[in-house]
Order: C-alpha cells, then structure tokens, then sequence
C-alpha cells in the first residue's frame, strides 16, 4: 500500500512535468466551451453556406444538440486525445530503464500498475469533469428555457467516463503486452477498431463495451432506458478490471 | 463584430487557452535543444501555426528527454 501511494505520487508529478495534464486539460476545456458553441452558431453557418435564393429550415438549436456535441466530441476526439497522451505510459519506463532501479530496490511490480492505473483514471476523471461542467454552464447560458433530465445527463457521462476508464485499462494492459511506444498504440487501435466492428452484429451490440459509448446521446435524450445498457455497463466494468488483472500478472513475469 | 460582442464569454477563454497551450510548447522548444524527431525550424511554426493540435503533436511525439 505504501509502495502503491508513493509511485502513485511519482506518477502524478510525472504527469504534470511531462505536459500530459496540461494537455488533457486545455483539450478538454476547449471541448467544453466549443460544444455549446458550435451547437448555437450550426443553423448560422449552414444558412451564410448555402446558395442565394434557396432556403431551408433548420429547427432552433436546443439544449440536446450542446450535449449532443459533447458526447461526440469525446467520443471521437476525447478518446484519441486520451490514448495518444497515455500512449507511453509503461513503454517509456521501459525503454528508458528507470524502473529497473526501482524494481530492484523492493518496489512491487504491482504497485506499478495500479498507481499507473490510478494516475491515468484521476487525470481522465478530472478531465471529463471539466468538459462536462463548462458544457453544462454554457449550455445554461445559450439556451436557458431548455431543460434536460439531469439524472439521464449524469449516468451518459458516467458512462463515458466508463468507456474511457476502459481504453486506459486496455492501452496499460497492451502496454505490458507488447515492446516499443507505438506497440502498445497499436494493439488498443486494433481491439477497439475489432470491438466496433463486432458492433454491427445485432447480438453482440447488447453485451459490447462499445455501446457504452456510443448510446451516451440517446441515454442523455432520454430516448432509451438507462436499462437498456446495464448489461454493457457491467461487461466494460468487469472487462477493465480483468485488463489491469492481465497486466499485473504478465507485468510480473516480464523481463525488463 | 456583431460576433464577438455576442459570444465574447466564449471567445476569450478559448483564445487563452489555445495561447497557453502554445506559450508552453513554444518555451519549452526553445529551451531544449534536441527533439526526438525534426528540428527547432520545423517545430516552431508548427507550434504557432497549427492551434491547439501542434503543441499536442510536439509534447506527445517531438518532445525530447528531460536532461
């Protein structure tokens, strides 16, 4: 335990003096103030876009279409942005041979993990809070006369928070898995772009770590039941947990 | 005009935060003399030039290592 806090520490400066934190962020501040943006000024841009003389009627933005943004704005570019900064996460202390030192003086390999774990899901926590707070207060100052089911609204971001939660534990697990900085990138690009694939078969699509992510919109809309994705909310959460299980255990039987 | 008098509580945080974010990738290249691919000549424009996503691609894949 006491191993596990002072890595987690160590982990922690890290991320402030290697820019990650400053990178998360600015990023995710940026999307919280450019989503209810973006959603007020869409009708605007597409009118002055379209040719003289043809209209068209665009329906009033409303509140939805800012948290609209938000979701898939993280969804997308949230996500790549979380993978990329985390990217190096374990293979830059590898490459490097800083932790060989460590590891040698009575440092648990485990410890490692979990507090690389618990600094990557602080850092991403913070982050989407961020995002989601300015969006909210934003989106209260453009379209005040809408209001949205705050219940819904917080169990999307919860599990957007959740699906995020769940890349980091695949990018660590990956990490242990594979050499080089760009391998362990590689292998999370390649399960997620296989997870999303499975996506189109029908069945799966319940019991998919995917959909946690990609119904956020329609969770927050209240168009389905949040019940309607509990069985995938568990997966995700069971699966995470079952990825950082992985990485301890093969980060204990890797040679350094 | 008429734009940014209407959305100026929009415009100014992102303006700054956009800036901070290449005031530091800026300092920082300018400070540290080896990058792990490219040269000073080719991160600085990227840097001020390309908003939000340069200074991101300098720190995630240009940075050097911390002597």
């Amino acid at each position: 335990m006491n191993h596990y806090l002072v890595f987690l520490k160590k982990e922690l400066v890290e991320h402030a003096r290697t820019y990650k934190l400053l990178i998360m962020l600015v990023v995710f501040t940026i999307f919280g103030i450019t989503n209810p943006l973006i959603a007020k000024l869409t009708p605007e841009l597409l009118a002055s876009f379209m040719p003289e003389g043809m209209s068209m009627t665009i329906p009033e933005p409303t509140a939805l279409d800012s948290w609209a943004q938000f979701f898939k704005n993280t969804q997308q570019m949230g996500m790549i942005v979380l993978v990329l900064v985390f990217s190096g996460v374990l293979s830059s202390e590898i490459s490097r041979g800083t932790l060989i030192n460590l590891l040698t003086k009575g440092l648990s390999r485990q410890a490692v993990i979990l507090a690389k774990y618990s600094a990557m899901l602080l850092v991403w926590s913070l982050s989407i809070l961020l995002s989601a707070a300015l969006t909210w207060v934003y989106t209260m100052y453009l379209f005040p006369k809408d209001h949205l089911g705050v219940g819904y609204l917080l169990f999307a971001i919860s599990c957007m928070w959740l699906f995020g939660a769940f890349l980091l534990a695949l990018l660590l697990s990956s990490a242990t898995l594979v050499q080089g900085n760009y391998g362990s990138l590689l292998l999370t690009g390649l399960m997620v772009v296989l997870l999303m694939a499975l996506n189109i078969i029908p069945s799966i699509k319940e019991y998919n770590p995917v959909s946690v992510a990609s119904k956020t919109m329609e969770l927050a809309a209240g168009k389905i039941d949040p019940s309607s994705v509990y069985t995938a909310v568990e997966i995700t959460a069971v699966a995470s947990l079952g990825l950082i299980a992985l990485a301890v255990i093969v980060f204990r039987k890797k040679r350094l | 005009m008429e734009i940014l008098r209407e959305y100026w509580p929009f415009l100014v945080p992102l303006i700054m935060a956009e800036l901070a974010l290449m005031v530091t990738a800026l300092v920082h290249i300018l400070r540290h003399p080896t990058y792990r691919f490219g040269t000073r000549a080719m991160w600085v424009p990227i840097v001020v030039l390309l908003q939000i996503i340069g200074p991101i691609v300098y720190f995630i894949f240009g940075r050097g290592e911390d002597a």
